[in-house]
């Protein structure tokens, strides 16, 4: 399953960078994360509790921040286990100046397992979206 | 925690404990022994464990069994006395409205509700009425025939086994 | 396949349900016809504590007429509302939605009441609630609540319901005499769900020009939609083919649809543009036959 999308800030693009990759900020914005817990350099483990409406369920994952980019670009390596299935993907951040502000594009790639992927897009790709555009409508808030 | 729950089957009260999350089709299979229902996709799709709840064609893989609580389900086994045919089940011999029998009970009890509600289908209704029923074998043509045929034989006369309707359900 | 364990409670009425939502929170959910419910929490894509079951309660059953509306109670069954003489009769656009809702063991267990609910993005219903302008009444904690069709749905299966209120009736406001209407659906073969759902209500004046157009959408996009644009460009023009194909064209003016497994964005949209085209047609041949 592959999902994009683009969000706009209108802060300037080192204070999104910080943001984006701030593990206290991150626990915040997460959308139903639990606990976010460092475990090694650039590498997170959390209990998310995720969902939209009706669909929802408590997932354990992993985060990898890799390639970094300083203040241009990242990738996050993600791993995800839940009553659903198994997710494992890959999600390219890219920054870039737009006026004032910050053009943040992100193209994510997920494989997903387990009876998740029989529903597939029809309730994945919808839901992440909206999951995604939360965590950055929280991000904006905070870059104040 | 479990729940009482009384249900009239096939004419008999039955009375059980069940835990909430049995679903209809499993309270049948493996507590009353009704293998009739079938259980073939398990996600609502393939009918094969329809049976009559209140009189109405229903998925019971897609009903727990504490909702189906004082109504009364006809399964395929309560369609006719043992050793006997209802006319729909005569109809579907007759113009070998199956192949390997896996859809059938949910056909039959599907053409059942049909040929209640509109006694003198078109192909057409056939054809909208029996979509929440899949066969993998016969590629429908003659499930349609035994429909047309059922509908015949119950038009001159032939006498359905009754089933239950809402007027027989039990009261709580 | 079975759900994650729960805690199974019938409620006695409206009132005694919303208060189990209120004290169990989060983790309950209503059941009425349990068809999206069950589905999805046999998948463990939820997995409620408490399902409180509202599926038999009197209070949200039945149908009436009242100063030129259908009342239309949550727990009608989308058999009840494709078969009802009334609503078939005043409001065809949503007994012939209706009717075509998944397959006819779904239609006799599933209920109006919880298909806007739940707003799966697929839905039949919304197409035809957003063309009727419906209105959707809610009771919760609070007391009762009217929801225009066009504020009732949100984004992906979020609705402006909060998360304990009930959703008792819809009030469907009977349209004109003589109008005309369609509902043009590509199916999903295997699940009957809408990939595209176009639901059209055309009345035209004395001279045959459109007088009121309103159409409604889902199943392209991750919510519906009415199609302001499209509707604007045909009020007070001569409903010709050229006029009506150009006018759907704008139906998914700003619009980003799904891009899945049943259809990429590009061919959900072109489906849609012509199955606007296909349903205001045929809304206005309706018209003038009727009228
Ligand atoms: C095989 C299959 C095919 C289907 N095909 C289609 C189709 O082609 N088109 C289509 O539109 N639908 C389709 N459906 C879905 C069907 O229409 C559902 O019945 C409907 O979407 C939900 O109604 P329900 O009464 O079963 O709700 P439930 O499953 O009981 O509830 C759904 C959600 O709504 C909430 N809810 C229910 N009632 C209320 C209420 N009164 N107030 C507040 N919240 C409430 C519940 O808490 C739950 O979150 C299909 C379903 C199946 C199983
Ligand atoms: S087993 Fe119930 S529909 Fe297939
Ligand atoms: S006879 Fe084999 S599935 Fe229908």
């Amino acid at each position: 399953m592959e999902i994009s999308g683009q969000h706009r800030f209108s802060a300037p693009r080192e204070r999104v960078w910080e943001l984006l990759l701030d593990p206290k900020i991150l626990q915040q914005c997460l959308p139903g994360a639990e606990d976010l817990v460092e475990v090694g350099p650039e590498e997170y483990e959390a209990r998310m509790k995720i969902g939209v409406a009706a669909i929802r369920g408590t997932y354990q994952g992993k985060v990898k921040i890799v390639d970094k980019d300083e203040p241009t670009s990242y990738r996050m390596v993600v791993e995800g286990k839940g009553p659903a299935g198994q997710i494992s993907g890959d999600a390219k951040i890219d920054l870039a100046d737009d006026g004032e502000g910050t053009l943040v594009n992100w193209t994510g790639n997920a494989n997903v397992r387990g009876t998740l992927a029989r529903v597939g897009g029809r309730v994945m790709q919808p839901a992440a979206k909206m999951i995604v555009g939360q965590f950055f409508t929280c991000l904006e808030g905070k870059a104040g | 925690m479990h729940v009482p729950i009384t249900l009239s089957v096939n004419g008999v009260e039955r009375r059980a404990e069940v835990e909430p999350r049995t679903l209809l089709v499993q309270y049948l299979r493996n507590d009353l022994a009704l293998t009739g229902a079938h259980i073939g996709c398990e996600t609502s799709q393939c009918g094969a464990c329809t049976v009559l709840l209140d009189g109405e064609a229903v998925k019971s893989c897609t009903i727990l069994a504490v909702q189906a609580d004082g109504a009364a389900v006809t399964t395929i086994e309560g369609l006719a006395p043992v050793g006997t045919l209802h006319p729909v089940q005569q109809a579907f011999w007759d113009q070998h409205g199956l192949q390997c029998g896996y859809c059938t009970p949910g056909m039959v009890l599907s053409t059942v509700a049909l040929l209640a509600d509109d006694p003198n289908p078109s192909e057409e209704s056939i054809r909208h009425g029996l979509e929440g029923n899949i066969c993998r074998c016969t590629g429908y043509h003659n499930i349609v025939l035994s429909v047309q045929s059922a509908a015949k034989s119950l038009a001159s006369g032939a006498i359905p086994e009754p089933v239950l309707s809402r007027d027989a359900s039990l009261t709580r | 396949m079975n759900t994650s364990p729960f805690v199974y409670q019938r409620a006695n009425s409206v009132d005694d349900a919303i208060s189990l939502l209120q004290q169990h929170g989060d983790g309950a959910k209503l059941i009425a016809g349990g068809h999206s419910l069950l589905p999805i929490m046999k998948l463990r894509l939820a997995e409620p504590d408490m399902l409180i079951d509202i599926g038999r309660l009197p209070e949200l059953q039945g149908t009436r007429r009242e100063h030129g509306e259908i009342v239309i109670g949550a727990l009608a069954t989308h058999h009840q509302v494709a078969t009802d003489q009334e609503i078939r009769s005043s409001i065809p656009l949503l007994a012939d939605t209706a009717s075509r809702v998944g397959d006819r063991q779904v239609r006799n267990r599933g209920t109006i009441g919880g298909a806007l609910a739940h707003a799966d993005a697929a839905a039949d219903y919304p197409a035809a609630i957003l063309a009727l302008e419906a209105t959707i009444v809610a009771r919760g904690p609070g007391g009762a609540r009217q929801i225009p069709a066009r504020e009732f749905f949100l984004d992906f299966l979020t609705t402006a319901l909060a998360s304990d209120e009930i959703l008792t009736e819809i009030r469907v406001p009977v349209p004109a005499d003589g109008h005309g209407w369609s509902y043009q659906k590509l199916a999903n073969q295997a699940s009957g769900y809408a990939i595209v759902g176009v639901g059209a209500i055309a009345i035209l004046d004395g001279s045959g020009t459109f007088d009121d157009v309103r159409v409604g959408v889902t199943g392209t996009a991750a919510v519906a939609w009415r199609a302001a644009a499209t509707e604007a460009a045909l009020r007070g023009q001569k409903p010709e083919s050229g006029v009506v194909a150009a006018a759907a064209d704008k139906v998914d003016d700003g619009v980003e649809a799904l891009d899945d497994l049943h259809g990429s964005a590009e061919y959900r949209l072109r489906v849609t543009r012509g199955l606007t085209r296909r349903a205001i047609l045929q809304a206005v041949a309706r018209a003038q036959q009727r009228g």
